[in-house]
């Protein structure tokens, strides 16, 4: 055991303490900060706070209520009213305005009105002003029924048999499993990525040789597959502290970022079927690194791992429709199309205990048999130096070479 | 007790056969030789020895018994291949290929720090394996493979890529290591060199024991059918004698079959030369070892 340890606190640190990890790390975070900075640059675009004239002739804003408070990020938009059209035209002309209402003597019959503008009005500062003559038109009602009417409904769907709800406050919460599924895959496949590599180099340089005649296949094996799952469980963790503390900081201005949550039962699925699954991806990658001669040659067969990994995204179709189907329920029990089924199911229903129990004994169990078929195929492939290992001979061979 | 014992060892891949019946023992503490040509079956037998291969027939005993995982840590073992990982700083490469064979990172550098000033690398530790040239690569696995302090030391091809120099140092570490009761077996191709270094030795050519023993005595066995002749004067043509070969001031007299050292010595004092020196020819292990391979000899 104790050198099970030493081979993965090895792989951890030579891996992790490795720029090209600190980089693919950063990568995401960079990317999903660039994305947020994107979104907000464009939000700021749209964030025009020129004043919005307004010329009244119908009289409804001649003693008008107070402008119902901006939502962020959006920011206020002065309403200025003038006496005349031509005042208003030679405020708008002087760049004072980025445009001017006129609401005509029959707009409370009619409801039209007119809008002069030096360039188009976004859609933040138009709203602005609609929700100004809404609160206006309203201004004699029951401020908590005029706040009701201004700003909608909040409608939460349910099914009919009450096991799941999503209420339009929380539509984010959907959409975390669905995240956390890539994120893991990402995961998975980049720290799996090290550890093929890791075996195809030490069987192309011999290091194999040496790191044999200290420990057993199976200890060295197993000690890789650890420090593997540790480095992308690493990586995992920094990504969610990433995403948390941006949702931390940021979820006290901006509305949408308090109906992000993750329920219990996400993260029992994460432990339960996402770890194994985890090992077991990691037990083939070095099976993998175990049976070819370049890395090259094994990039090409991850295609084979990773194909059913992404097979519920492309089913999603299905899994939404309904998430209790034959298939779902098959999906979210075999071995690597279970992970990504299991999240995404996670996020449309609620999963009955044994379920999660029994996909997560199959996933353990998977790992386990993956762990020894990687420590087989290194005892079977480690010396056959610029030869490949039939993936036959891992099964059919009783002693090893 | 050997140290070391092959028995009838044979080993198939496929319809290769690598190792055919091949037996040898190395006693405790020598310095044994094992030679043979490219593809002998050398690396094949010191796998088997080391538990990497598992032999189709035959047995092997290793520090009295079957090698177990416990026994392995007693063992240092250096490939032909160099094996260090790359991309880590040499010292940490120690202290990983150290700690598994039960030493604390704090035993491995005390007990590197001496070998790594010796062979002019401590300046050299905290740079990446891939940043060293391939002499101090080779002499940085070298100190890996004996930072246990093993009992037993496998060391194939120890001299590849070193200069005279280096060559000089790593003899002497393997007679250190000798005399201070290890157990080493040396595969080498540089016959002077283990000529040099060994008492005993095995020679394996196409997976069969082709020469097996004491190197005295091997060589002993192929002399015997020239004499090594120094004269001030011309050496006159001598009855037995088929051919005469010049060499550095000696003169190689190859005899012929069934002519007599003793016979051409008698000749030469009967003819009044004078005689500086005189003696059988002991065959190179050079000579013995091409002998062997081209089949010009039978095996012993």
């Amino acid at each position: 055991m104790k050198k099970i340890g030493l081979v993965a606190l090895h792989e951890y640190r030579r891996h992790v303490f490795n720029r090209r990890f600190i980089f693919g790390l950063l990568s995401v975070p960079l990317v999903i900060i660039l994305l947020v900075g994107l979104v907000f640059l464009i939000i700021s675009m749209d964030n025009n706070t020129t004043p919005i004239g307004y010329v009244d002739h119908s009289g409804l804003l001649s003693n008008p209520v107070p402008v119902p408070k901006a939502e962020p990020p959006y920011k206020p938009v002065p309403f200025v009213a003038f006496d005349t059209e031509e005042a208003a035209r030679a405020a708008l002309d002087a760049g004072k305005l980025q445009a001017y209402y006129v609401l005509p003597a029959d707009y409370l019959t009619t409801g039209e009105l007119r809008v002069v503008h030096a360039v188009q009005i976004k859609d933040p500062a138009r709203v602005q002003f609609y929700n100004f003559l809404g609160a206006n038109l309203l201004k004699n009602t029951d401020p908590v029924i005029a706040t009701r009417l201004v700003k909608g409904a909040d409608l939460t769907v349910q099914s009919a048999d009450g096991t799941r709800s999503l209420s339009s406050n929380s539509w984010f919460s959907f959409l975390v499993p669905m995240i956390a599924g890539i994120g893991f895959i990402i995961a998975m496949f980049t720290s799996g990525g090290y550890l093929m590599q890791a075996v195809v180099e030490e069987k192309e340089n011999r290091t194999m040789e040496v790191i044999v005649t200290s420990v057993t296949p199976n200890e060295l094996m197993a000690g890789k597959i650890l420090g593997d799952t540790a480095i992308g469980l690493t990586q995992i963790l920094l990504w969610i502290l990433f995403i948390v503390i941006p949702i931390l900081v940021g979820r006290s201005s901006l509305k949408f970022l308090q109906g992000i949550q993750v329920s219990t039962q996400t993260l029992v699925v994460m432990l339960a079927v996402m770890l194994p699954s985890f090992v077991l991806v990691a037990a083939l990658m070095a099976t993998i690194g175990a049976t070819v001669s370049e890395a090259r040659e094994g990039q090409q067969m991850t295609g084979l791992i990773s194909l059913p990994i992404w097979i519920p995204y492309m089913l999603f179709g299905l899994l939404m429709s309904n998430p209790n189907s034959p298939i779902a329920l098959v999906l979210g029990m075999l071995p690597l199309t279970a992970p990504v089924t299991m999240l995404v199911r996670d996020g449309l229903t609620i999963l009955p205990a044994w379920q999660i129990a029994v996909s997560s004994a199959i996933q353990v169990l998977f790992a386990i048999g993956g762990i020894w078929l990687a420590g087989r195929a290194f005892r079977l492939g480690m010396l056959r130096y610029g030869k490949r290992l039939a993936w036959r001979e891992l099964f059919v061979r009783s002693k090893p070479a | 007790m050997p140290a070391v014992e092959l028995s009838h060892i044979t080993k198939t891949f496929g319809p290769v056969k690598a190792v055919t019946d091949v037996s040898y023992s190395v006693e405790k503490g020598e310095l044994f030789g094992l030679l043979g040509p490219n593809g002998a079956g050398k690396t094949t037998s010191l796998r088997i020895l080391l538990d990497i291969f598992k032999p189709d027939s035959g047995s092997v005993t290793v520090l009295g018994g079957p090698l177990t995982v416990a026994k392995k840590d007693r063992i240092g073992y250096m490939p032909e291949e160099r094996g260090l990982y790359q991309d880590i700083p040499l010292e940490r490469c120690l202290v990983y290929l150290g700690s598994l064979k039960g030493l604390s990172p704090a035993e491995v550098k005390e007990r590197s720090a001496g070998y790594l000033e010796r062979f002019d690398l401590a300046e050299h530790k905290k740079k990446k394996v891939k940043e060293l040239s391939k002499g101090m690569q080779q002499k940085a696995q070298i100190i890996a493979t004996i930072l246990h302090r093993p009992e037993l030391l496998i060391v194939d091809e120890p001299f590849s890529g070193l200069d005279p120099v280096n060559t000089q140092m790593v003899k002497e570490l393997l007679r250190e290591q000798r005399d201070q009761g290890v157990t080493v077996i040396l595969c080498s191709h540089q016959m002077n060199l283990v000529e040099e270094l060994c008492d005993r030795i095995v020679l394996i050519d196409h997976g069969k024991v082709m020469l097996y023993g004491d190197l005295a005595g091997i060589r002993k066995r192929f002399s015997g059918n020239a004499v090594m002749v120094r004269s001030q004067t011309e050496l006159p043509k001598l009855p037995g004698v088929d051919s005469v070969e010049p060499i550095n001031g000696t003169v190689k007299l190859n005899l012929a079959r069934g002519a007599d050292p003793q016979g051409i010595l008698q000749e030469l004092a009967r003819r009044k030369i004078p005689v500086e020196r005189f003696e059988i020819a002991m065959p190179t292990l050079d000579e013995i070892f091409i002998r062997v391979v081209q089949g010009q000899e039978d095996p012993a």
